[in-house]
């Protein structure tokens, strides 16, 4: 540990910024214990430790003993700080910090079916009151609008990824439409395009898969922990290429070109009167008939022709039912 | 440089923090230097480059530094940090409210700011603020690049009038000019809704859509009374809900993601075959027939003809 910081030593700025929030935490609560401070900051044990050891070099003029800060590590690591009381609050928030907090706050609560909604816009509003409108902005500039559907289970999938426990799923798979009984490992729940997803290690497959959280139907806990793996959760591409996919060429009406937005499509060319070309790598061709199905005149396969050929015998299985 | 050697710079920062913020008047360097060993052990000049470098520090890390004239003459100036500057107003949070606003804060993956100023808010806890994240941590994430993302939110909350490069959904490209009025987040998506100056209206823009950099062009109006931002930023046409109604049949293997699927659908009954009937709320037969084809031979629908009869002419265009 030691000496992997010492090729980089933190920055005193780092450290600053720390300090000046940690030192308020601890004036407030007398007695907290290193090891909860260190979590709830996200610092290691030990670099709150060597801080604190410098904090008590510091204090007020004239520096005499009675004017330094008094900083007390007891022996079940129990911290006590006295004579800090300039430091007793921290530093305003920033109008670029008070914002980026608005905002990561309101792409969770679009998201359906958060359990701290609630808690979340009253921190909010505390907030903006407490701030003023010069730090924290117009009250109406940033609003959300929920949409999609919530996940029933996103409590137990999130108590699941930080206990790391393996839990037994049904899932319904939306390219297939077939349902599935899985023991999965899931390592993060997190949203993207207005939906939650997690991403998990699935030891039925022996290989790691993305859920909807939304189409898991039920969650059975199984007791059992895992290790987890590291899987990249928010951020990463909703579809990962096996190298098996067929490229679907198509052509999208301007109704159709959220297609383009929506899924992962290569090669875009613009084309006259709004229309755009792209090709739609396609695991299993039911699904991108299906697709056809849905957009109708909107969309027009260029190759290959399983493709053409798919969405015909899908539409004549579908208009048997009609007959 | 002796003097850093002798004392960590941590220790001299805050201690000119302390220095500043407790001082009743504005002090000289002279005065800082007096005071403060850090920056009397060097010659002047190399304190004086020290203290610069600290001053520049603090400010870049938004310390509320400032230099004001030490009295009425303005002879003088020296340095203070103002306390109502410095210091975050009490604000009482539940440790809900904190582990909530954490959750959020740390969502981001990289985004330290927002981290930052949770962090921040945790001194005013009342005890117990790590139960309150017992719900476990979330990520979230939106399909536009977080600095543009930041850089519409300001426009929007200092209410700036901009300019962009925009591609519409139809795939139209051009220029436009926007009085910001607000962002919203729907669907993974970030909107800036404001008054476009060509059409003289209130229009949505997708952030994902926007082309180029984004130009500040001075102040910009202020939006119409009883404008709500989330009502300019339309559902997609798959959520539109309507008067109609329809029934709609779908397989028992996915009648259950089916109901979940159509805004206001529930279920009307099974029947013994195990086909779960649905009635789902209909305003715009084409959009709907659309939502329905998805299914393929798992969904069928039973009323109103209108909507059968939508079917049945697309399927028969492909299928024959």
């Amino acid at each position: 540990m030691a000496e992997r910081r010492r090729a980089s030593p933190p920055r005193t700025a780092d450290r600053l910024g720390r300090m000046l929030v940690i030192v308020p935490y601890l004036v407030r609560h007398p007695g907290s214990s290193l090891g909860d401070v260190a979590a709830l900051f996200d610092v290691k044990p030990e670099q709150l430790r060597r801080d604190l050891d410098l904090l008590f070099m510091s204090g007020l003029p004239p520096y005499g003993p009675g004017d330094l800060i008094d900083v007390e590590v007891d022996e079940d690591d129990h911290i006590w700080i006295t004579m800090a009381d300039h430091f007793s609050r921290p530093l305003r928030l920033s109008r670029s910090e008070a914002l980026a907090l608005t905002l990561r706050s309101a792409e969770l609560l679009a998201t359906p079916g958060l359990p701290e909604a609630p808690a979340l816009a009253g921190a909010l509003r505390k907030l903006r009151e407490a701030l003023g409108p010069e730090t924290a902005g117009s009250d109406d500039a940033i609003a959300t609008a929920e949409a999609g559907r919530p996940a029933e289970h996103l409590e137990h999938l999130r108590r699941a990824a930080r206990e790391h426990e393996r839990i037994t799923i049904e899932y319904f798979a939306g390219s297939t439409g077939a349902w599935s009984t899985r023991d999965v490992e899931p390592e993060e729940v997190f949203s993207a395009m207005g939906n939650w997803y997690v991403a998990a290690w699935d030891a039925g497959a022996d290989d790691e898969r993305l859920f909807r959280a939304d189409r898991i139907r039920t969650v059975t806990r199984t007791g059992f922990r895992f290790e987890p793996r590291g899987l990249e959760g928010a951020g990463r591409a909703l579809f990962t290429p096996t190298g098996d996919e067929v490229p679907v060429r198509l052509r999208l009406a301007p109704d159709a070109r959220w297609v383009a937005e929506y899924y992962v499509v290569e090669d875009p060319a613009e084309l006259d009167g709004g229309w755009l070309e792209v090709t739609l790598p396609t695991a299993r061709m039911e699904w991108v008939a299906a697709l056809l199905l849905r957009l109708g005149d909107a969309a027009e396969v260029i190759a290959p022709i399983e493709a053409r050929e798919a969405v015909a015998e899908l539409a004549r299985r579908t208009l048997a039912h009609y007959r | 440089m002796t003097g850093e050697e002798r004392m960590e710079p941590l220790e001299r920062l805050l201690n000119l923090v302390g220095l500043l913020l407790e001082t009743s008047t504005p002090l000289t360097f002279e005065q800082i230097r007096d005071t403060l060993d850090a920056y009397r052990a060097d010659k002047v000049d190399s304190a004086k480059r020290m203290f610069e470098r600290d001053k520049d520090q603090l400010r870049e890390f938004g310390i509320p530094l400032r230099l004001v004239d030490t009295d009425v003459w303005g002879t003088e100036q020296g340095y203070i940090i103002p306390k109502d500057e410095y210091y975050l107003p009490e604000v009482a949070f539940t440790p809900e409210e904190l582990g909530a606003l954490l959750v959020a804060a740390q969502s981001g993956g990289e985004n330290t700011r927002a981290e930052q100023a949770a962090r921040k808010l945790l001194y005013g806890a009342d005890g117990g603020v790590l139960a309150g994240l017992a719900g476990g941590p979330l990520a979230s994430g939106s399909d536009a690049r977080s600095a543009l993302v930041l850089e519409c939110a300001d426009a929007a909350q200092r209410r700036r009038r901009v300019g962009f490069g925009y591609r519409t959904s139809q795939g139209e490209h051009g220029r436009r000019t926007v009085d910001a009025f607000a962002m919203v987040f729907r669907g993974g998506h970030w909107y800036l809704v404001g008054r476009d100056d060509d059409r003289d209206d209130v229009r949505a823009f997708r952030l994902s859509r926007f082309t180029g950099d984004v130009e500040d062009l001075g102040a910009g109006a202020a939006p119409p009374d009883g404008f709500r931002a989330a009502d300019h930023v339309q559902a997609g046409a798959w959520t539109a809900a309507g008067e109609d109604h329809a029934l709609i049949s779908f397989s028992p293997a996915v009648a259950w993601w089916a109901v979940g699927s159509f805004a206001g659908a529930r279920e009307d009954h099974a029947e013994p075959d195990g086909w779960v009937v649905v009635d789902v709320p209909m305003a715009d037969v084409t959009s709907l027939a659309s939502l329905v084809l998805q299914f393929g031979p798992d969904a069928v629908v039973r009323s109103p003809d209108l909507l059968r009869d939508e079917i049945v002419r697309r399927l028969e265009a492909v299928g024959g």
